[in-house]
C-alpha cells in the first residue's frame, strides 16, 4: 500500500513512517501543502494522511484537489484540534475518517485498514488469518468453519489484533480503541484484561490456536508465527 | 415601567405643580388687577368731585355723590405725602341686602385754602367668587394637557426611541461567535449615537477576546497534543524493540502517565469549549435513543462486573442538547455508575429512569468521603485512590449548566443518585419523589 503522509511535524511523520514501514507500506511524507500538491501531481496513493494545521494553509483545502483527481485514494484526517467543525467539514468534503492527536499508531493503522477495506474491497469484507476469519459486515468471527460467539467488543478486539499482528498493543491503546477517548477511566484496563481473556478462551474453545500472548508489563501481542 | 410611561408621569407631575403655582398667580393677579382698576376709577371720581367743589354750586343730587362722603378736615389731620389711599374689606351692601366685598378710596384735597377728605366706595366681586372660575379653567387646561401629553408621549417616544429599539434588537441578536462586527442603525440623537458607538466598540472587543481565547484554546490543544502524539508514537515503537522486563515496566508507567496527561488535557479543552458555548443545540435530540445506545455500549462492562441493570426509559424524549454533548453526558454518567459501583447488601445495582421530566441514574456504592456537591468540582474524587482523573462530573455539570438543566447528586442508603431535571422550573431533587420504580424497595435487605 502506498501512503502519503502530509504532516508538518517531522517527528510525528517519522513515527507514522516507521510504524507503517514495518507493515511493508511505502510511505512518503510532505511537510507542506505545496509539497503535497506536487507529489499528488505525479503519483497515486492508496491512502493519504492529512494533517489539518499545516504551515502554508489548512489541510482541508487540499481535499477538493484530492477528491477531483485522486478518487481512489482514501483520506484520513489527522487533527490536533478536536473541533467538531473540522470533523464535520472534513467528512463532508470527502475525507473517509478522522483521527485526533494524540493517537496510538496501532489505532491509526487500524483506521487505515478499515477505510481501505470499506472502499477498495467492496461488498463483503473478510479479514482472514490462517484459521481465523472475520466478516466486518456481519460481525461474524469464525475459526475454520465454527462460528465464534463473540460480543461486539470482542469482535472489535480480535480485528484490532489481526490488523496489528506481531505488534505489542498496550492496554491503553486497546482501551482507547474499544471505548474511545472520553472514558475518563483508567480502570478500564481490568476490562481489557477480561476481554482478552474471554477472547482467548473462545478461540481455543473453537479449536483455534492461541496466538494472543501477554507481553510482560505492557500489554498483548498477536503472534502470527506461533507454532504448536 | 416603560420609559414613555415614566416620562409621561413625570411630565404630568411637573405640569400639576406648574398649574397649581400658575393658578395661584392668576388668581392673585386678577384680584390685584380688579382692585387696581377700581381704585383708579374712584380716584378719578374723587378728582371730579373735588373739581365740582372748586367750581362751587350744588351737586348734592349729582350721580357722582351717590356713594361719596365729603368731609372738611382741619389742616393738622391732613396726612403728609399721601394724596389718597384705599381700604378693602367686607361691608354691608344695602342695595343687595348682603355682606359684600367693599372697596373704599379716600383722597385728600386742598381747595381754596380749606382741606377736604373725599371718600367714595363700591362693591366689587369677591375674590372667593372668582376662585371656582380659576380652578375650573385650570381643570380644563390640565385635562387637555394630560390628553395631549399621553398621546404625544406615545407618538414622540415611538419616533425618538426608534433608533434605541433598533439597537436593542441588534444587541439581542448579537452572538459572540459571529464573524462580522455588529452594524447599528445610524441616528441623529447624540446620546444614541454615543451608545451605539460604545456598543459597537464593546461587542467588537468581546468578539475579539472570544476569538483570541478560542484561538488560544485551539493552539494550546494543537501545540500540546502534537508532542504528546509524538511521545506516544515513540513509546509505541519502543515497545516493539527488544526490551528487558524492567524497561517494559518503565514504558508501561510512562504510557499510563501519558494517557492521564492526554485525558486531562482533552477534558480541560472540552470544558473550555463548553464554557465558550461552542456547542449549541441546533435541534432537539432524542435522549431515549442515546440512553439506550449508551447502556448497550456499556453492557459488556456491566456484565463483567455482574451488575444488575434496572431501567425505566420512556420513548421519544427529546431535549434541546447538542448530540455530542448528550452522548458525552450519558456515557460519563453511566461509566461513573459502573466504575464506582460497589455491592450493597450483596447487590450491585444500576438504576436508570428517564422520562419527560428528567433523568435519574443511581448505583450502589461506597459512601463518598467528601460531600457529594463537591464531586462536581474539577479533580475532586470521592475515592482518592481511584484511577480516574475526576473531571467527568465537572463536564456533566457544565453540560447541564449550559442547557439550563438542574442537577442534583446525593448519597442515600448505599445509593449514589444523580438526578437531572430537563425542565428549568423543576428542581432535580423533586424528580426523586415521583419515580415509577421506588429506589429503596429495590434494595432488599
Amino acid at each position: 500500500m502506498k501512503v502519503l503522509i502530509i504532516e508538518d511535524n517531522q517527528e510525528l511523520a517519522r513515527n507514522i513512517h516507521d510504524f507503517l514501514g514495518r507493515e511493508g507500506y511505502i510511505c512518503e511524507t510532505s511537510e507542506t501543502l505545496e509539497g503535497a500538491k506536487e507529489k499528488l501531481g505525479f503519483f497515486q496513493y492508496d491512502c493519504i494522511l492529512l494533517d489539518i494545521g499545516l504551515p502554508d494553509g489548512n489541510g482541508i483545502s487540499l481535499l477538493n484537489l484530492i477528491r477531483a483527481e485522486h478518487k481512489e485514494s482514501n483520506v484520513l484526517i489527522i487533527s490536533a484540534k478536536n473541533a467538531l467543525d473540522d470533523k464535520i467539514i472534513g467528512l463532508e468534503k470527502g475525507a473517509d475518517d478522522y483521527i485526533t492527536k494524540p493517537f496510538h499508531l496501532a489505532e491509526l493503522h487500524a483506521r487505515i485498514r478499515a477505510v481501505y477495506r470499506r472502499k477498495n474491497l467492496g461488498g463483503a469484507s473478510i479479514v482472514e488469518f490462517n484459521e481465523i476469519s472475520l466478516n466486518t459486515d456481519t460481525f461474524e468471527a469464525r475459526i475454520n468453519d465454527t462460528l465464534l460467539d463473540t460480543t461486539p467488543k470482542e469482535f472489535d478486539l480480535l480485528l484490532y489484533f489481526l490488523v496489528n499482528k506481531n505488534r505489542v498493543l498496550s492496554r491503553q491503546a486497546i482501551a482507547a480503541h474499544l471505548w474511545g477517548d472520553y472514558t475518563d477511566n483508567l480502570a478500564n484496563f481490568d476490562f481489557v484484561y477480561q476481554h482478552v481473556k474471554n477472547l482467548r478462551r473462545k478461540i481455543s474453545g473453537a479449536g483455534g490456536m492461541d496466538y494472543i500472548s501477554t507481553v510482560y508489563g505492557l500489554g498483548y501481542k498477536f503472534n502470527s508465527h506461533k507454532q504448536e | 415601567m416603560r420609559l414613555t410611561t415614566k416620562f409621561t408621569l413625570w411630565y404630568f407631575g411637573i405640569m400639576l405643580v406648574v398649574l397649581l403655582i400658575g393658578g395661584a398667580i392668576v388668581y392673585y393677579e386678577i384680584q390685584w388687577k380688579i382692585s387696581r382698576v377700581e381704585v383708579v376709577r374712584h380716584q378719578r371720581l374723587n378728582d371730579i368731585i373735588a373739581q365740582q367743589i372748586r367750581q362751587g354750586g350744588d351737586y348734592t343730587e349729582h350721580p357722582t355723590r351717590k356713594r361719596a362722603t365729603i368731609t372738611p378736615i382741619p389742616e393738622d389731620s391732613v396726612p403728609v405725602g399721601v394724596a389718597s389711599f384705599y381700604t378693602r374689606g367686607t361691608g354691608w351692601n344695602p342695595e343687595f341686602q348682603a355682606n359684600e366685598y367693599k372697596l373704599v378710596v379716600t383722597s385728600f384735597y386742598t381747595i381754596n385754602g380749606s382741606h377736604y377728605r373725599i371718600t367714595t366706595y363700591s362693591f366689587i366681586p369677591s375674590f372667593y367668587q372668582l376662585l371656582p372660575g380659576v380652578v375650573d379653567s385650570f381643570k380644563w387646561i390640565l385635562l387637555l394637557l394630560l390628553v395631549l401629553v399621553v398621546i404625544s408621549g406615545g407618538l414622540i417616544s415611538k419616533y425618538i426611541l426608534a433608533p434605541f429599539k433598533r439597537t436593542m434588537r441588534m444587541i439581542q441578536s448579537f452572538d459572540l461567535k459571529q464573524k462580522a462586527s455588529i452594524h447599528l442603525p445610524r441616528t441623529r440623537t447624540s446620546e444614541f449615537r454615543e451608545l451605539n458607538e460604545f456598543l459597537t466598540k464593546m461587542t467588537d472587543k468581546a468578539r475579539e477576546d472570544y476569538q483570541s481565547l478560542k484561538e488560544f484554546t485551539e493552539n494550546a490543544s494543537h501545540e500540546l497534543q502534537t508532542p504528546t502524539a509524538i511521545i506516544r508514537g515513540k513509546l509505541d515503537l519502543l515497545m516493539e524493540s527488544d526490551i528487558r522486563d524492567e524497561q517494559a515496566i518503565l514504558i508501561a508507567e510512562m504510557q499510563n502517565a501519558l494517557e492521564r496527561l492526554s485525558r486531562i488535557h482533552s477534558s480541560l479543552t472540552l470544558l473550555t469549549k463548553l464554557e465558550n458555548k461552542e456547542y449549541e443545540a441546533k435541534e432537539p435530540v432524542c435522549i431515549s435513543r442515546l440512553m439506550r445506545e449508551a447502556l448497550s455500549a456499556f453492557a459488556e462492562l456491566m456484565e463483567m462486573k455482574s451488575l444488575t441493570l434496572q431501567t425505566d426509559i420512556e420513548d421519544k424524549i427529546y431535549v434541546p442538547l447538542h448530540a455530542s454533548l448528550a452522548d458525552l453526558l450519558l456515557s460519563n454518567l453511566v461509566s461513573n455508575a459502573i466504575r464506582h459501583n460497589a455491592p450493597v447488601t450483596n447487590q450491585n445495582l444500576i438504576f436508570v429512569s428517564l422520562n419527560r421530566e428528567g433523568l435519574v441514574i443511581a448505583n450502589t456504592g461506597r459512601e463518598p468521603q467528601v460531600p457529594t456537591t463537591e464531586l462536581f468540582e474539577r479533580f475532586k474524587k470521592g475515592n482518592p485512590g481511584s484511577d480516574s482523573i475526576g473531571i467527568g462530573l465537572a463536564i456533566v455539570r457544565q453540560i447541564c449548566d449550559l442547557s439550563h438543566f438542574d442537577i442534583n447528586y446525593e448519597f442515600r442508603s448505599g445509593l449514589h443518585i444523580v438526578a437531572i431535571s430537563f425542565q428549568p422550573r423543576l428542581s432535580a431533587s423533586k424528580l426523586l419523589q415521583n419515580l415509577s420504580l421506588p429506589l429503596q424497595s429495590t434494595l432488599q435487605p
